[in-house]
């Protein structure tokens, strides 16, 4: 699903988010991203959805040279990636269903189904009576979370999250997690960049830790 | 769901989060149109009066002598050389005598004393329809004034003149509000929308972000500039017709709009004038596009 040769990305002076990446994730994987902060995790990821551009390397999304795409194309594939940003990017004043309800508009879901999986995801997440809420009224945790529903609410094939659970309690971090479980049950491959180590160790999953820009461990979890 | 539901939701959102600065452009787009179409309306009847008018028009070449049939050929042939003309009349003294007895009427025998060729021969000159404009026909009536054994030339001159200078002066009122309305459509419209997207880009951004295609992005302010000339052209020539109407009613009976036979538009230039403040309001949402949305 994900092909990373040699990629690297420098920032304006000379910054070295990220350089000689070189992994590969399966369709279908649950991939672990770690590292200390400032590690590159996010940099990562946003090159992965093509929010950002490699200063050098290749990248290879779902079979396509992702900085190669271009309008309808690039669109497109973006409808089938589901991302939950660290700084979850929710429009403050919006309520909590219709920023969930953003991705799956785009991609002209019928108001009925949107309105449906709304609910479902809201019931899983534990926010039902915050449907109408806005979402700039809402804590850090709830919005997090309504980021994450963002993200794969449109039932997308590649679902990247970024810090998922850092404001949550450990109840709350499980219910997330079970709902990112379920969309891999579901066929989705799925990435997550975190420091909260219980929700990897006690898999069986890929981990990848950066430190400084660079690859320093590829393994498993605990569980293993 | 289909493509144009989902434009129309988010032009609707547009249309609501701004609605302040929307309503203002309308009003402005409906004024330059009312002053526009105010403005047409009253030359596109000056130029009808005009056409009418011109139907009528003769250039009476008034002759020293009583030419002769040899006279007559060689007139008809100077004058047509210059320019094909409708008809040529020769008009003898005697003729013109007639003639001028006939308009008097009853008090004809004002005449008794005259001899019968007191005035002179004439030629009446029916120019042709496309001869129009006041220089041609000035030209012509020079033309004429030259040629030998003529006294003077009349055709009505100084009315026509005035005439002429007046719809010149309306053309160009005709031209400064037609200019008035593309900088008001154009530049108001471009204006909110940068506006609408400037209010927005955080919306926008996330909207790429999320697969969002270009269309699906930039239809909604297209159509938002497409709804302001729709709604501001028809409520702008909708304020003219009542006020045609009103003045219709309260001025009616001889005066001055009988005697131009004042019409409205015919439907060709209300829907081309709809159309035309339509394009404008386009042209400015979507320069405004191209400008603010980095896509
Ligand atoms: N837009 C940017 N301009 C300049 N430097 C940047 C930019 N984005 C990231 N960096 C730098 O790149 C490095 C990696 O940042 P990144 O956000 O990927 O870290 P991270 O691993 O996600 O950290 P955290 O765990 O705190 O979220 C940092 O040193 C950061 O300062
Ligand atoms: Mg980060």
């Amino acid at each position: 699903m994900i092909e990373m040769i040699k990629v690297g990305r420098t920032y304006d002076p000379d910054i070295t988010a990220l350089s000689d990446i070189s992994f590969s994730v399966e369709t279908g994987e649950m991939f672990f991203l770690i590292g200390r902060s400032g590690a590159g995790k996010t940099t990562l990821l946003k090159l992965i959805c093509n929010m950002e551009t490699p200063s050098n390397g290749l990248i290879e999304v779902a079979g396509y040279n992702i900085n190669k795409l271009k309008g309808k194309d690039l669109a497109h594939l973006r409808q089938r990636i589901g991302v939950a940003y660290q700084d979850f990017k929710l429009l403050n004043d919006r309520t909590v269903a219709e920023n969930i309800a953003i991705s799956m508009e785009v991609s002209y879901k019928k108001p009925r189904a949107i309105k449906n999986r709304v609910r479902e995801l809201l019931d899983q997440l534990q926010l039902v009576d915050k449907h109408d809420t806005l979402t700039g009224e809402l804590s850090r945790g709830e919005q997090q979370r309504v980021a994450l529903a963002r993200a794969v609410a449109n039932s997308p094939r590649l679902i990247l999250v970024d810090e998922p659970t850092g404001n949550l309690d450990a109840s709350t971090t499980k219910q997330v997690m079970e709902l990112l479980t379920r969309s891999n049950k579901a066929g989705a491959t799925i990435v997550i960049a975190t420091h909260d180590e219980s929700i990897y160790q006690q898999s069986n999953h890929r981990i990848m830790e950066l430190s400084n820009g660079r690859i320093s461990s590829l393994t498993r979890g605990g569980k293993a | 769901m289909n493509f144009w539901f989902a434009v129309l939701r988010q032009t609707g959102r547009n249309l609501r989060q701004t609605w302040t600065s929307q309503f203002m452009t309308f009003l402005t787009v409906s004024l330059s149109v009312l002053i526009f179409a105010f403005f047409y309306l009253i030359y596109t009847n000056m130029i009808g009066a005009a056409d009418r008018l011109s139907d009528d028009l003769r250039l009476i070449v008034y002759l020293e002598d009583e030419p002769g049939v040899e006279m007559q050929k060689q007139l008809r042939r100077k004058i047509t050389n210059f320019d094909d003309v409708e008809e040529i009349h020769f008009i003898s003294k005697a003729e013109a005598y007639e003639r001028f007895a006939k308009q008097l009427g009853n008090d004809s025998d004002v005449l008794a004393d005259m001899p019968k060729d007191f005035l002179p021969a004439s030629i009446e000159v029916v120019p042709l329809k496309s001869l129009r404009g006041y220089s041609q026909i000035k030209l012509f009536s020079e033309y004429l004034a030259s040629l030998p054994g003529t006294e003077k030339v009349q055709y009505g001159q100084e009315w026509v003149e005035r005439f002429y200078y007046f719809t010149r002066l309306l053309t160009i009122v005709v031209l400064l509000s037609g200019t008035l309305l593309i900088l008001t459509a154009t530049f108001m419209v471009a204006y909110t929308i940068r506006l609408t997207i400037m209010g927005r880009q955080a919306e926008l951004e996330l909207l790429k972000l999320v697969g969002a295609t270009n269309s699906y992005i930039r239809t909604p302010f297209l159509i938002e500039g497409l709804l302001q000339g729709l709604m501001g052209s028809i409520i702008g020539l909708s304020a003219l017709y009542g006020l045609f109407q009103w003045i219709s009613s309260h001025f009616a009976g001889p005066g001055l709009l009988n005697l131009f036979h004042f019409n409205f538009f015919p439907p060709v230039v209300i829907a081309s004038i709809i159309l035309g403040s339509i394009c404008l309001c386009s042209l400015g949402s979507y320069t405004s596009i191209r400008k603010f949305l980095r896509i």
